[in-house]
Order: C-alpha cells, then structure tokens, then sequence
C-alpha cells in the first residue's frame, strides 16, 4: 500500500482559481518525498488536502489507503502536519505547548510524560521546555514543532517548507533531527520546500510542481541526468590530439558524446564519475597530456528550468522575506 | 482547551488587572455620581449594587468577545491549520475555544468582586449563589466567545475586527437591563431588550448575588441555554470558513 496516493486531484478556489490542475502521485511508505516549486506553484495547496483542511474540487487522494475526504477522521490519526507558518503557542511554555497536543491526541497521563520527555530530548529541547515559547529563536520554535508532530510517532509527516526562514546551521539541525526521526520509527516524510539543496541532500524521491501540475518526478539522480548527461572536461596541455583517439574514447562503454574546441574536450557520460578513470586511461595510454579534468553535473536549478520554464530561486526570495518578516511580527 | 487558556492566563497577570480599570471606572465613577441623581428607580437597592452585576458582566463579555480575536491570529499564524490536521473533531475544536474563553471572563468577572466590596456593594451572602451565578457568566460567555468566533470566520483581518467587535459590543451593554431598570426604556428599547442574551445574563446574576430573588431565574437559564445552543452551532458550521 502506498503511503500517498493521488489520481487526478483538482483544486479550484472560488470557482475561478486553478491552484491544482490534475495532479497523480505516488510515495512509498518509509521514504522522504520532496514536492519542489516556486511560490504558488500548489505546493501548500496539495498538502492541505491531503492532510484533510481542504476538500478537492475533483479527483482522489488517499494516505495509507484512507481517502481523505471520506475517511478523514482516521487518516487524522496517522498524519501529522506542520504548517509553513508558525504554529505554537508563544504566551505559553514549550513543554506546556506539547502537554495541549499530547492531550489533543488523548494520551494518556503516563503515556504523556513519557513521549514528552522523549520529543524534547529527541528535538534538543530540554533545556529551555519551562521557559516562555516567545523567547525561543526561530530554529528553537520549529525544533518545538517537530517535537509537537513526532509526538505521536505518526506514519506519515507532512512538512511544509519546513526550514523556511532559518539560517543554515539551524536548518542543518532541523534535519539530522528528521532524518533520525524517520530512521528510528520508520515514518514517511512528506516536504514541500523551494530550496533546491534540500530536495537534493535529503529526499528519496521528488516530485516538480508548477502552475499546479506535477511537471516531473524521480530521484534527484534520475531528475539531473533526465537534463542532459553529466560533462567531464579535460584542459589539455597541447592542441593536438589523434582522431584514432578521439573514436577510442567515443567507443567507450559509458561515453555518450564528445566535443573537441582549442584544447578542451568535454565528454558527455550518463555518469560522469564512472565513466572518468576509463577516459583517463585512454588519454594516458595515448600519450595526451592532461592538466586539468573537471565534472559539471547538472544541478537541480537545471532540472527545474528544463521542466518548469523558469528558475526556482528568483521567485521565492520575496514571498520568503515577507513570510519571514511575518513569524517576526507575531511572535 | 480549557487548560490551554488557564496556562496562557497563568503566565500574563498584568493583562487581566490593566483590563479591570474600566469596570472599576464604572462602578467608583459612574455608579455613584448616578446614584446620587436619585433618577433611576432601581426597586429599593442602592444604584452602585444595581449596576454591578451589570459592570462584572460588561468585562467578562468584553474578554468573550474580543476572543475571535485569538482566532483571527491563530489562522493567521498556523496554529488552526494544525489543529485541523489533528484528530479532535471541528465541533469540539469551536466548542472548547469558546468554553476555554468562559474561563477567561470568568476571571476577569471574578477581579471586579473585591472592587465592588470595597466600595460597598453588599452582596447575598450565599456561596452556592455565587458558584451558580459565576457559571452562568462561564456558560453565556462561551456563548458569546461563540458569536465573536461566527464573526471571525467573515473578517478577514483584525482592524475590521476590532471595529465590529466594538460595534456590537456597546449597543449589547446599553440596550441592556445592566445600567438601567427596562421599565424606564422606551417600549421599542424594550423588545429590543427582549432579544438581547445579555439582559437575561445580567437577570440572573443581579438576581443570584444582589437581590437573592430567584423567580426568574428557570427564564433567564433558558434563554441562555438557547443562545449558547445556536451560537455553539452556528460557530461549528461557519467555523470551516475560517481555513479557506
């Protein structure tokens, strides 16, 4: 059974905007699922459906085989769901905070100081649990969080842009923590996010969004290589080089194509690392002074650009900034 | 919910006393100037006594309904969202909230007792009256904290919030039986009057903690039973609005 199923899904907001316009998907149980796009693309949307907020205007979605509109008040049980925005309370304590949710899921009173005490550990938290949730950095209130949403050892967790607006370290922690989370219960994770990198570092499968349709899906590996293959660049140290050569390296198992301008040859390989020491070997056996090799590797910007047409980066920055300045404003 | 709101009040004190300056206004100011008019016929009680209930209920009923307010602010951040995703159903999500609101008014009810005592309001020295006349408060502000989530769920903003609530929450308090016995209104006041839950809310604890004379009271339950009924279920219905 699959962990997210979705057949066709179609969202219209009052009758007039198309926020999504037919997606299919599939995520397998115990996987991280990246569903990557810009600001508006439907990310959010898709997610507030699945996670039962919203109802579809047409089309099917299943979590774990429940359907989300017919069944919602099971798939409840087994999801849990973080919001893009911050979602605790700031006039209370962080251990107060998970106390509420622990007794929204009706845990019961031994069961509860037990989880509790393991998702504050687990999130780094323990130090600060008594103190007011305002005084708390950015990185603190999502790490809290997480820790309201491993609470209850969901099957699945649903994330969206769940680094959004922390720097670099304290997205770094946010992670190992998600990543131990899933290792230690098995859980799916599902993530919508607009950084690249972390599509790239951390999913086992992603899914491209734009304008509210599933653009291309793989593995960051298979997204890169579907671009064009990987570029290996070698400076030579002379202009010269034998056309025999030139059809000994073409010839190649893993060699796709190859290009020859003044002193540079690029080669163009499914895998540009494998296919490296063999077109070593030859240039060397040959007798071509090599002075420099280099690998270009599409990146997933590339990826993106091919399928959606236009770059990820330029269109988060400002609606990054202002949902930033707004977590400030409230908190 | 309810232990929600009992801890966030644990940790701001100062909010709840910064907002009893008004009803002590009432009653050190307004209540006595007015009683020495001798205008007002109030049935052979002292006009501070008379008006009292009626101040304690204003502050509840201002903390009710400003409580959309939270709401407003929990949608805006993404507090509601989550609560949504979990498994506790809608209706007990709109219900708790607004019980949890009760407890709010409750207390700040419960801050203008001592006030009232040290001017000199003499009160029925019953306990078990005041225990049922501080639930009746609990109950009718859920009820109100209700209409203040109702108006929530159509306010996209919390300026236009803050003028509605202003809005109702005046005319609620002067086309009341709160400053003024209904005798003395003008008769299209009166109906008016009739159909406002809050003179059956001021009824009941004016009859419970000032004049001990309890005929009314089955009425006065009642009809606060029926409005929390109605807000209760409206809330639950429009309360999916509030997401879109």
């Amino acid at each position: 059974m699959s962990a997210v199923e979705v057949r066709n899904l179609v969202k219209v907001y009052a009758g007039t905007v198309q926020a999504l316009a037919g997606i299919d998907l599939q995520v397998e149980p115990g996987t991280v699922f990246a569903l990557l796009g810009p600001n508006g693309a439907g990310k959010t949307t898709l997610m507030r459906i699945l996670t039962t907020q919203l109802r579809p205007t047409s089309g099917e979605a299943r979590v774990f085989g429940l359907d989300v509109v017919r069944r919602d008040g099971q798939v409840r049980k087994v999801i849990s769901y973080v919001p893009q925005e911050m979602s605790v309370w700031t006039d209370i304590s962080g251990f107060e905070n998970l106390l509420i949710y622990a007794k929204i899921y009706g845990l019961s009173a031994k069961q509860r100081k037990a989880v509790i005490q393991e998702a504050l550990e687990s999130m780094a938290l323990s130090g600060v649990a008594h103190n007011l949730v305002r005084t708390y950095s950015g990185g603190m209130v999502r790490r809290l969080e997480m820790a309201c949403a491993t609470l209850i050892h969901p099957k699945i967790l649903f994330l969206d842009e769940p680094t959004i607006g922390l720097d670099p370290s304290a997205r770094k922690v946010v992670w190992d923590k998600l990543v131990s989370f899933k290792r230690d219960y098995g859980a799916t994770v599902f993530f919508n996010t607009h950084y690249m990198d972390e599509a790239d570092l951390y999913s086992d499968q992603i899914a491209i969004i734009n304008q509210g349709k599933i653009v291309k899906l793989g593995t960051a590996e298979e997204l890169k290589r579907s671009v064009g293959g990987e570029v290996i660049l070698f400076n030579l140290a002379g202009t010269e080089i034998g056309a025999d050569v030139l059809d000994e390296i073409r010839q190649s198992r893993q060699v796709k194509d190859l290009l020859i301008s003044n002193s540079e040859l690029s080669v163009v390989a499914d895998d540009a690392e494998t296919a490296l020491p063999g077109v070593a070997a030859i240039l060397s056996r040959r007798g071509v002074p090599v002075k420099k090799i280099s690998l270009n590797k599409p990146t997933l910007d590339d990826v993106f650009l091919k399928y959606a047409g236009t770059r990820l980066e330029s269109g988060g920055r400002i609606g990054e900034v202002r949902s930033v300045r707004r977590m400030i404003g409230r908190g | 919910m309810i232990e929600l709101e009992v801890r966030r009040m644990r940790h701001s004190g100062t909010e709840i006393i910064i907002r009893a300056v008004q009803p002590v206004l009432w009653l050190v100011v307004f209540g006595p100037i007015m009683g020495h008019l001798r205008a007002i016929n109030t049935g052979g009680i002292p006009y501070v006594d008379f008006i009292t209930p009626g101040i304690l209920i204003q502050s509840s009923i201002f903390v009710a309904i400003f409580y959309g307010l939270t709401i407003v602010w929990e949608r805006d951040s993404g507090i509601l969202k989550k609560l949504l995703a979990t498994p506790a159903p809608r209706y007990a999500t709109v219900i708790g909230r607004s019980m949890a609101s009760g407890v709010r008014a409750v207390f700040q009810g419960l801050v203008v007792i001592p006030i009232a005592l040290i001017i000199g309001v003499s009160f029925v020295a019953n306990p078990l009256y005041f225990i049922v006349a501080f639930l009746i408060i609990f109950f009718a502000s859920g009820g109100f904290a209700a209409l203040s989530i109702i108006i929530a769920s159509f306010m996209k903003n919390r300026e236009t919030f803050m003028g509605i609530g202003q809005a109702i929450i005046l005319p609620l308090f002067f086309a009341s039986n709160a400053l003024y016995p209904t005798e003395i209104m003008p008769s299209v006041l009166r109906h008016i009057v009739t159909y406002n839950p809050l003179s059956y809310m001021v009824d009941a604890v004016r009859s419970l903690i000032i004049t001990g004379d309890l005929h009314q009271l089955p009425i006065d339950i009642l009809a606060i039973g029926v409005f929390d009924a109605l807000m209760f279920g409206i809330a639950a219905l429009t309360f999916k609005r509030i997401i879109e």
